[in-house]
């Protein structure tokens, strides 16, 4: 009778074991699964690399300064009131050259409402960038961020897992949306709509 | 791999512990009525045994046998990159069966899980049963103490009841854990006559054991800790450049699973200077002698700049994160420009050693602005060059008679469109070679390219190192749990778990006082030794019994002398 008492303390210690490290497993799966479902971001045009934070939810913008790729100093508060496109390239990156063309046209057609765009080089030489910005006809200037500085100071606040990554700066200064990776024409131009409020420029 | 083997071997054995139930014997799944419960039973059973531990043991073992032997995706891109060019039909099977990265393959990670798993469901249970082995009393004394391994008899003018009184505060004084009878209403036995002790001692055997068992589940809570909040990553600075620890300033990044792009450690790191010495003649000739790399560094943005130093094995710890130097090699500068003058491309380029020794290395330019069509190059840097009958052979490490050989391309680099490019690689597909011999430059030197293309200029030659960036917050407490389990291995194989019963009878012939049975045994006795304790104890007790007299008195206190004495 002893026997079958130990026995059946010994199952239930088997199964408290099994159930512990099941749940344990659980935990760590779905803790790798979570993430998503943050309300106060939304995902544009159906991709959920491009994202609109909601007002009251937008990371306050880093300041910096930098040196353009014409070897003037720039200081990104001198761009306070504005609606900023921040980019951030490599003229060694692929999808940044993939981009480029995009870019130049939504420059293009949003500059003359007064939407800045200004461009983060990333890794890169002066010489690359020159010729970058010639091939690719960008008007806009870019500051040099050949340590990642500026890149790090804005992976503080967004999460910026590689280049290129497109910011879209409101005019108090807030990170209004953001694209992860290759910028296409139909996310750019969703996220300017809401942050300007006047849809294609 | 050595501190997770151990639950498997335990040394005590549960089943010679006499009280242990025996583990119920998992049943082939043949016979009887096996439901699907059975099943997951005789599965966990199968899984928790020690037999699969060590199956899983030796399989991960194996499996990291080609995570040393071939070149890792994550340690070492630029090998595996060579691995392709060099093994065209193998390399991409290889690649399909995970063999470049094997410690991220699913493979890999199946053995591991399975491994933890097995080896949790192993040490929960164990560690469950040995709390509660360390909190049982001794059992009820035997009838007959002569029967035990150690026995002892004498006769006391004491009776009964005092007699035990006086042994159990004897056996108490040594630290024994006692057992009393229960009161005469609640016994079992009506034969008990109540008179008599049960002592056991060494219980900090099963502590340890305890300990053992729990920091063992500590080293395993700890790796994965370093698993999910740790993370890895590569870095190749040129000596003047400066980094910072973010995702898009790494070569290579493995985050933890719990790891995102805001927990990287916030610091900036800048190679000064990079310095190889190399032993110059003997036999030992081209063999490094030593290596010094001298950064500056913020800990974050703003922060005060310090400098350091970092040497092979002698990593550098910035904000939680260590700074190892993993490698070194050469970059060559070099300048291109266009028909008019205008430059395109002015950059040091890593250039990666290959196996030939003495720094040979190859590397790529890749001009994707150059106009009307893109330019490429394929080069080999040697850092001292002699001419062995028309090729290049280097014949020392260090930049003595650096020379750059050439070959040029003009066409489609492919990198406008499409999938990301490795920096060490040219793809030539697109592309139409512009020198039909490789061209070689010194310093300064220039080749111009036909039809207008422009000019590439070797301008001089910097240092490179690779750094490996880690985090592992699992490691400290690893340590600690493992300085804990050798402890309480140490622990339980030092302390006996010994037992020690006094009975009392009325003494024969109604004569007054009693006999006294002592019995002793010691449960896990390899070492010896108790024979010995056991005597120096039956003789305190006896000594401790007649000192007390018919009077009772508190007579556990004896002098050595007098013990000695009494002694046999």
């Amino acid at each position: 009778m002893l026997r079958a008492v130990l026995r059946a303390r010994r199952r239930t210690v088997v199964l408290a074991a099994a159930v512990l490290t099941g749940a344990l497993l659980a935990v760590v799966l779905l803790a790798g699964w979570a993430g998503g479902g943050n309300s106060d971001v939304t995902d544009v045009d159906g991709s959920a690399s491009a994202v609109v934070y909601a007002a009251g939810h937008r990371p306050l913008a880093p300041d910096f300064t930098g040196t353009t790729l014409t070897g003037s100093k720039l200081s990104f508060s001198s761009y306070q009131g504005k609606v900023v496109v921040l980019n951030f390239w490599g003229s060694w990156c692929v999808p940044c050259r993939e981009e480029a063309p995009t870019l130049s046209d939504v420059a293009a057609q949003y500059q003359p409402s007064g939407v800045s765009f200004l461009g983060v080089d990333v890794r890169d030489t002066t010489a690359s960038a020159q010729a970058f910005a010639r091939s690719f006809h960008v008007t806009y200037p870019s500051v040099g961020d050949p340590s990642s500085v500026i890149t790090l100071d804005f992976t503080a606040v967004v999460p910026i897992a590689g280049t290129p990554t497109t910011l879209v700066i409101d005019r108090t200064g807030h990170i209004a949306g953001a694209v992860f990776g290759t910028a296409t024409y139909p996310e750019l131009t969703a996220i300017l709509a809401k942050v300007t409020g006047k849809a294609g420029g | 791999m050595t501190d997770v083997r151990a639950p498997e071997t335990d040394p005590f054995d549960p089943a010679a512990e006499p009280d242990d139930p025996p583990r119920p014997d998992p049943a082939s799944p043949g016979g009887g009525a096996f439901g699907p419960a059975d099943w997951l039973r005789w599965v966990w059973r199968q899984l928790t045994s020690m037999r699969i531990a060590l199956v899983l043991l030796f399989l991960l073992a194996l499996g990291s046998v080609p995570g040393s032997m071939l070149p890792q995706q994550g340690t070492n891109p630029a090998g595996v990159q060579q691995y392709f060019t060099s093994h065209p039909a193998l390399a991409p099977w290889l690649s399909r069966l995970g063999l470049f990265n094997v410690f991220g393959a699913p493979w890999f990670a199946a053995i591991y899980l399975l491994l933890f798993v097995s080896l949790v469901g192993c040490v929960v249970p164990r560690t469950f049963r040995l709390a509660g082995s360390a909190r049982t009393l001794p059992p009820r004394a035997p009838r007959h103490l002569a029967r035990l391994p150690r026995s002892a008899e004498y006769a006391t003018a004491l009776p009964p009841a005092d007699a035990v009184e006086v042994a159990a505060r004897v056996l108490a004084g040594h630290g024994f854990r006692l057992r009393r009878p229960a009161p005469p209403a609640d016994r079992a036995d009506p034969a008990d006559d109540g008179h008599w002790v049960s002592a056991e001692k060494g219980y900090l055997r099963e502590a340890g054991n305890l300990l053992f068992h729990l920091a063992l589940l500590g080293v395993l809570v700890s790796v994965a800790l370093g698993g999910l909040f740790g993370y890895k990553a590569d870095r190749l600075l040129v000596q003047g450049d400066t980094f910072a620890d973010t995702v898009s300033a790494l070569d290579e990044f493995h985050p933890g699973r719990f790891v995102t792009a805001a927990d990287l450690g916030p610091f900036t790191l800048t190679l000064d200077t990079f310095d190889a010495s190399y032993i110059s003649s003997g036999a030992q000739r081209g063999q490094p002698s030593a290596f010094d790399a001298r950064i500056s560094y913020t800990e974050q943005p703003g922060a005060p700049v310090r400098t350091g130093h970092l040497a092979v094995n002698s990593p550098l710890s910035i904000d939680g994160a260590k700074v190892y130097l993993i490698g070194h090699g050469y970059a060559p500068v070099f300048r291109v420009t266009d028909a008019r003058g205008q430059v395109l491309y002015n950059a040091a380029t890593p250039f990666i050693a290959g196996t030939s020794g003495n720094f040979l290395s190859e590397g790529v330019v890749k001009v994707p602005d150059a106009q009307p069509e893109q330019l490429g190059f394929t080069g080999v840097f040697v850092p001292t060059a002699v001419d062995v009958g028309g090729t290049l052979e280097s014949v020392f490490p260090a930049a003595d008679y650096p020379v750059v050989s050439l070959i040029a391309y003009a066409g489609n680099l492919g990198m406008n469109t499409g999938a990301p490019q490795s920096v060490y690689q040219l793809d030539t597909g697109g592309m139409q070679r512009l020198t039909a011999n490789p061209q070689l430059l010194l310093p300064g030197q220039s080749l111009k390219l036909p039809g207008g293309r422009g000019t590439i200029t070797f301008t001089g030659v910097v240092p490179w190192v690779s750094l490996a960036i880690t985090h592992d917050p699992g490691q400290l407490p690893a340590l600690i749990c493992g300085i804990a389990a050798l402890g309480g291995l140490l622990l339980s194989f030092m302390i006996r778990r010994r037992r020690v019963f006094v009975r009392a009878r009325v003494a024969p012939d109604s004569r007054p006082g009693s006999t006294v049975q002592v019995g002793g045994l010691a449960r896990t006795d390899a070492s010896g030794g108790f024979e010995a304790e056991f005597a120096t104890l039956a003789a305190e007790l006896r000594s401790a019994h007649e000192q007390a007299g018919p009077h009772q008195s508190a007579a556990h206190h004896q002098s050595a002398a007098h013990r000695q004495q009494e002694g046999e």
